[in-house]
């Protein structure tokens, strides 16, 4: 299983290279009131992810993904 | 955040395309009597941002249908399918269809978009799973989140990624429906549904085409990519519109192999909205002739479409895909794109400008589509709008760009 922390990092690394500008941004981060993300680009973020730990994130459940830490959380229970 | 702060997010967006500094989100468009000429704003111009890829719009076989039906029938049916509002015209388009497409049976709807939104939340339910091309149709997103199942993507045209996801499911490809469209309607391209086909039955799911653009306009008779791939057996379900290539709306959904009819009384998009209006139908019934005899019509719109394609390329436009009746010019940003919509307009020529979020990747472009209606006259005047657009905002002569295979 991957760890909670594992999950963060990684998506801080894909949105340092897309949405922040090389920055490493805090996990509270709303990742479209305050990244700016666009909701193609949050499914883009994912499927990033998912390639990166071989999992099945369900769009339906994008409506509760707010912040860094909660689309962290989805992907670690689905490791 | 309240209700109202909603309408003022929509306000926000329409000030930004306001910002853009031209009028293409919506433009009036008065058309009389021609598929390929209207006025907008008093302007005389040629349509060439439809779906009228056959031009049948103005087809006078279509024409006297539709007006004999609607002097015989009335001019609606004031009820929806499941109770007064199947007459004998929406019965024959069905048996017509069904014939026409090979199927064991196939339904008609009101519109396309209600065909999709129908047909995929009555197949795939609670417990159920939806695979969908990232860049699927509004309606295909909309008949998934509708349905209960649970969603996922894969990468547009890509049938390794569909592979990789579809093994993460494991047993639950038995439960799953993978849904990919023909031809794409704002970049032009066409799936690679051959290896889509490969790739859904080895895993043991199920596959839902949406042939809304290549209806019509591909195969030997018209029926689509899938029959150009000699491949119609191997899909599961398709649907399918009736706006586009059949000149009319109103859309449909089909299976070769299995009889989709009892899933009339399902389908809650079929069961609580008004049927097509008679003339409707009878234009479309007509329209379906002409597509099955339509050769010469489709030998003459891929004509235009070579044409227009290699001369967009020669002037140095970035294009979305090998030739087909859409064909898109990237651009560089929503602005660029408003000034190119805007010096086509002037030279008579209209096409749609589609900024974000309405095109995939965050793309702004200039989609011109083409019609068998179009006349070699027509043809060149649309390339000269572009060389005056490529004139104009090209700040250096553009090399021809490279040519799609």
């Amino acid at each position: 299983m991957i760890s909670y922390d594992e999950c963060v990092s990684e998506i801080q690394t894909l949105l340092a290279q897309s949405h922040a500008g090389g920055s490493i941004v805090p996990p509270e981060s709303d990742l479209i009131d305050e990244l700016g993300l666009a909701s193609l680009d949050v499914m883009e973020l994912i499927e990033a992810l998912e390639d990166r730990f071989d999992v099945a994130f369900p769009i339906n459940e994008l409506g509760d993904v707010r912040t860094i830490a909660d689309l962290a959380q989805r992907i670690q229970n689905l490791t | 955040m309240s209700l109202l702060q909603k309408l003022d997010a929509a306000r926000d967006f329409q000030d930004q395309l306001g910002q853009l500094g031209v009028n293409a989100i919506g433009a009036t468009i008065d058309v009389t009597g021609s598929a390929t000429e209207g006025r907008i704003e008093g302007k005389r111009v040629i349509l060439a941002g439809t779906n009228n890829y056959l031009g049948l719009t103005f087809d006078p076989a279509c024409i006297e249908a539709a007006a004999q039906a609607v002097r015989t029938h009335g001019t609606g049916t004031t009820g929806s399918r499941l109770a007064n509002g199947t007459y004998t015209g929406h019965a024959a388009l069905e048996r017509e269809l069904s014939a026409f497409l090979g199927t064991q049976s196939a339904i008609a709807f009101t519109t396309g978009y209600v065909a999709n939104v129908g047909a995929i939340s009555t197949l795939a339910g609670s417990g159920d799973v939806i695979m969908l091309d990232a860049d699927s149709h509004a309606s295909i997103y909309e008949g998934a989140k509708l349905s209960g199942a649970e969603i996922y993507r894969f990468r547009h045209n890509d049938p390794a990624d569909l592979d990789k996801r579809l093994r993460r499911l494991g047993d639950r490809c038995a439960r799953t429906l993978v849904i990919v469209e023909s031809l794409y309607s704002m970049l032009g391209d066409v799936a690679p549904l051959n290896q889509f086909c490969e790739v859904v039955k080895r895993h043991g799911a199920f596959l839902l085409l949406d042939d809304a653009h290549s209806f019509g306009i591909m195969g030997e008779t018209g029926r689509g990519l899938a029959e150009t791939l000699g491949i119609e057996d191997e899909i599961d379900f398709v649907t399918g519109t009736f706006s586009k290539s059949l000149g009319s709306v109103g859309g449909f959904f089909a299976s070769r192999k299995y009889d989709v009819a009892p899933l009339r009384s399902q389908i809650r998009a079929y069961m609580f909205t008004a049927s097509s209006t008679p003339s409707v139908i009878a234009s479309t019934r007509a329209a379906l002739k002409r597509v099955a005899q339509g050769q010469a019509l489709r030998s003459q719109l891929w004509k235009n479409c070579q044409r227009v394609h290699e001369g967009l390329t020669s002037l140095g436009f970035e294009l979305g895909a090998a030739p087909s009746p859409v064909i898109a010019s990237l651009m560089d940003s929503p602005e660029q794109a408003a000034a190119a919509w805007q010096v086509l307009l002037d030279a008579g020529v209209y096409v749609n400008l589609v900024v974000p979020p309405g095109a995939p990747k965050n793309l702004s472009l200039l989609r011109c589509s083409l019609s068998a209606a179009h006349t070699d006259g027509q043809v060149e005047q649309i390339i000269e709008g572009y060389a005056a657009v490529a004139q104009r905002l090209f700040a250096q002569p553009r090399a021809a760009a490279t040519a799609y295979a």
